[in-house]
């Protein structure tokens, strides 16, 4: 999404605050967890044994001379502790955080501590944390401790992790909608980039941070000025479409004072071709129909009347399908399509079946010549505007090759498909597919009777 | 009787010259306009027998000029027009024009036509828009449309044989129409473009006219023609 726009200062500072937010509350939430977490990991047994050794430990080695002690506190160093006597205090990481919760419930327990300037910490936070700490004698001198098996590490890892979890994945999706939601106006930009020059022009909603809403603004008023040169250019194009047909009559028209019937049948089918190809490209443009309401119709006789038509111009069609099948349809669209598809299989084939097969929520209708079919790999561009394979196939095609995509355009606006098919054994099958709703049909049939 | 005078409105003076040549060649007589001004004029004459209209003039549009006539007159009229387009030849119609004949077209066309209207009964011109509407059996046949709609109200495409062919049997209901005359009417719109037998014709119309078990009320009268079986009423 952020690549659709430059970025801009607005923009940025609105991600960059919600980013760092996030992290301002992670960073609050996990401190919090983090010492939590600690104190509760070290169990009161855990601390009431200390203690208790503790104070043993103390006793032990304060009845000992100096010379004496050290050899004491390595006796009394156990699989759990590690005592040392020493001149100085435990020197404490300065990272370790203090148990201060523990520290006074093992001075509650053995109030003999108090007197020692006992000091207790935590020593490499994090998977194996250990406890260590000191106590002073009475002559000045230190017994220093340490915890030789990791206090509940196990526990206080996996705790830590999930409890760190749970607050970072809530902020992370909250940070998510949030982004989403400040960047929405820019996807339904991207939507509506999209369909321009599809024919349909919606406006997008102007909304949004300043940036985006500015953008979006341009965006309508590009969008409206796109339109607005098709239109000029449609329209334009039709205008001169239109006035070509007065110096085509006029040369129709003289074209009958040609004495030799030869060059008067090429020159009248020449200007056949020219009104034929002035026609398609009125069609393609839209530019001599108004836009047409579907109505209700009869397309079985509609088909059947498109193959009597062709017939009756010498064309080899039939018509297989019911005699009668009602539904709502662009007629004249839906007509010029078909006959489009027709004209196309009686110019290559010679011969053409049309058929319609009503289904219970859509019609087919397909036109099926053994005509040469088209190349697998042209089946689609075909249907494109201008396109004509001219290569191997006829090079008397009339028209601008605009055939098939008038038909497949009308077919769409009746919200149809145009599929085109190799047959098995040559040939081509040209496929329309128009949804419909039978049951709509048959209650307005029943209403439309039973009101006569 | 005397030859037919054709009121041509046509702004183009090429075009305007060549469409008279070609319908004084078939024995018409042919007063020619560029607009609306001249073509006041000479119908002011009140010899006119038909106007071919263009749509498209300068100043007043063919299709304005054509409600002005229809206030005053019951003139046939027939609109020739650069748009082939379904609408606007609908919106023609329905102003009360007889025909419409897209450009270009050719002389033998033109004069069909004509010939056509002429001969058609003044009938669906008395009240000028929305006449000409005929209805059997539930069925209604608009010849200013040139549509046919079902009983059901769905819209039933013909071919404009076809069309022409059931305007004649509707025109003259429960009367037996002799194949020639039948072969005369249903092809002269067309020009003789349609080279089918009026039995062919009028086997698909009775395709197309059965419905539900019901057969169409087109009836064979042997070594005559055919007759519509069935009472038309006009609107």
């Amino acid at each position: 999404m952020t690549r659709l726009v430059r970025p801009s200062l607005g923009l940025l500072g609105r991600v960059v605050a919600i980013l760092l937010l996030t992290v301002l509350i992670e960073f609050g939430a996990s401190t919090l967890l983090y010492e939590r977490a600690s104190e509760f990991a070290v169990r009161d047994d855990e601390a009431r044994r200390l203690a208790e050794h503790l104070v043993i430990t103390q006793r032990l080695i304060a009845e000992r001379p100096p010379e004496q002690r050290p050899a004491m506190a390595a006796e009394l160093t156990t699989d759990r502790y590690a005592i040392r006597w020493d001149r100085v205090p435990p020197p404490l990481p300065r990272l370790a955080p203090p148990l201060d919760r523990m520290r006074s419930q093992m001075l509650d327990w053995e109030p003999s501590l108090r007197k020692t300037a006992f000091r207790v910490a935590l020593a490499d936070p994090g998977r194996k944390s250990a406890v260590l700490g000191g106590l002073r004698l009475d002559d000045g001198s230190w017994i220093q401790f340490r915890t030789l098996e990791p206090v509940a590490a196990v526990n206080l890892a996996r705790e830590r992790i999930l409890l760190a979890l749970i607050p970072a994945v809530a902020l992370m999706i909250m940070a998510g909608l949030l982004v989403r939601r400040t960047l929405r106006p820019l996807r339904q930009l991207a939507v509506a980039a999209d369909r321009v020059g599809d024919g349909e022009t919606a406006p997008v909603p102007e909304s949004g941070p300043g940036e985006v809403l500015s953008v979006v603004r341009a965006f309508n008023r590009m969008q409206e000025r796109i339109q607005r040169l098709i239109d000029d250019r449609t329209r334009a194009l039709a205008a001169v479409g239109h006035d070509l047909r007065t110096p085509l009559a006029r040369l129709r028209l003289r074209s009958e004072t040609i004495a030799d019937p030869g060059s008067r049948r090429e020159m009248e089918s020449e200007l056949e071709e020219m009104e034929a190809m002035i026609a398609s490209m009125l069609a393609y443009l839209g530019g001599d129909e108004e836009p047409e309401a579907p109505a209700r119709s009869d397309v079985a006789v509609l088909c059947a009347t498109l193959v009597d038509n062709a017939c009756d111009h010498g064309g080899h069609a039939t018509y297989r399908g019911p005699d009668h099948h009602e539904a709502l349809v662009r007629v004249n669209g839906l007509k010029r399509a078909l006959d489009n598809l027709l004209s196309n299989s009686l110019h290559y084939a010679g011969r053409a079946e049309l058929s319609l097969a009503p289904e219970a929520d859509r019609l087919i209708i397909r036109v099926e010549d053994r005509g040469p079919g088209i190349p697998g790999e042209d089946l689609e561009r075909v249907m494109e505007p201008f396109v004509r394979l001219d290569e191997a196939r006829a090079r008397d095609t009339v028209g601008f090759g605009l055939g098939l995509a008038i038909a497949r355009r009308m077919v769409a606006v009746d919200g149809g498909t145009l599929t085109l098919r190799n047959r098995a054994g040559g040939g081509l099958t040209a496929e329309v597919v128009l949804p419909h709703s039978n049951i709509s049909l048959q209650t307005r049939c029943v209403a439309a009777k039973s009101g006569h | 009787m005397t030859a037919p005078n054709i009121l041509l409105v046509e702004d183009d003076p090429a075009l305007r010259m060549l469409t008279a040549r070609g319908l004084q060649e078939h024995g018409f007589r042919v007063q020619p306009a560029a607009a609306a001004p001249e073509m006041w004029n000479v119908l002011e004459g009140g010899d006119t027998d038909l106007i071919l209209l263009d749509i498209m003039l300068p100043g007043t549009s063919g299709l304005e000029l054509c409600k002005a006539v229809r206030r005053a007159s019951d003139v046939p009229i027939i609109f020739i027009s650069a748009k082939g387009s379904e609408t606007d030849r609908v919106v023609g119609l329905e102003l009360g024009a007889d025909d419409y004949l897209p450009k270009p077209f050719s002389t033998r066309e033109l004069v069909a036509r004509v010939r056509a209207v002429l001969r058609r009964p003044p009938l669906h011109r008395r009240d000028g828009v929305e006449s000409g509407t005929m209805g059997f059996e539930g069925w209604t046949l608009s010849l200013p449309k040139r549509e046919l709609v079902s009983p059901t109200g769905a819209s039933v495409e013909l071919t404009g044989a076809e069309f022409d062919l059931l305007a004649a049997l509707c025109d003259n209901p429960q009367r037996v129409i002799a194949r020639e005359r039948l072969i005369e009417l249903s092809r002269t719109r067309l020009g003789d473009s349609s080279d089918r037998s009026v039995d062919v014709l009028v086997s698909r119309l009775r395709r197309k006219l059965a419905i539900e078990g019901r057969p169409a009320p087109i009836v064979t009268v042997r070594g005559i023609g055919y007759m519509l079986n069935t009472p038309v009423e006009r609107h």
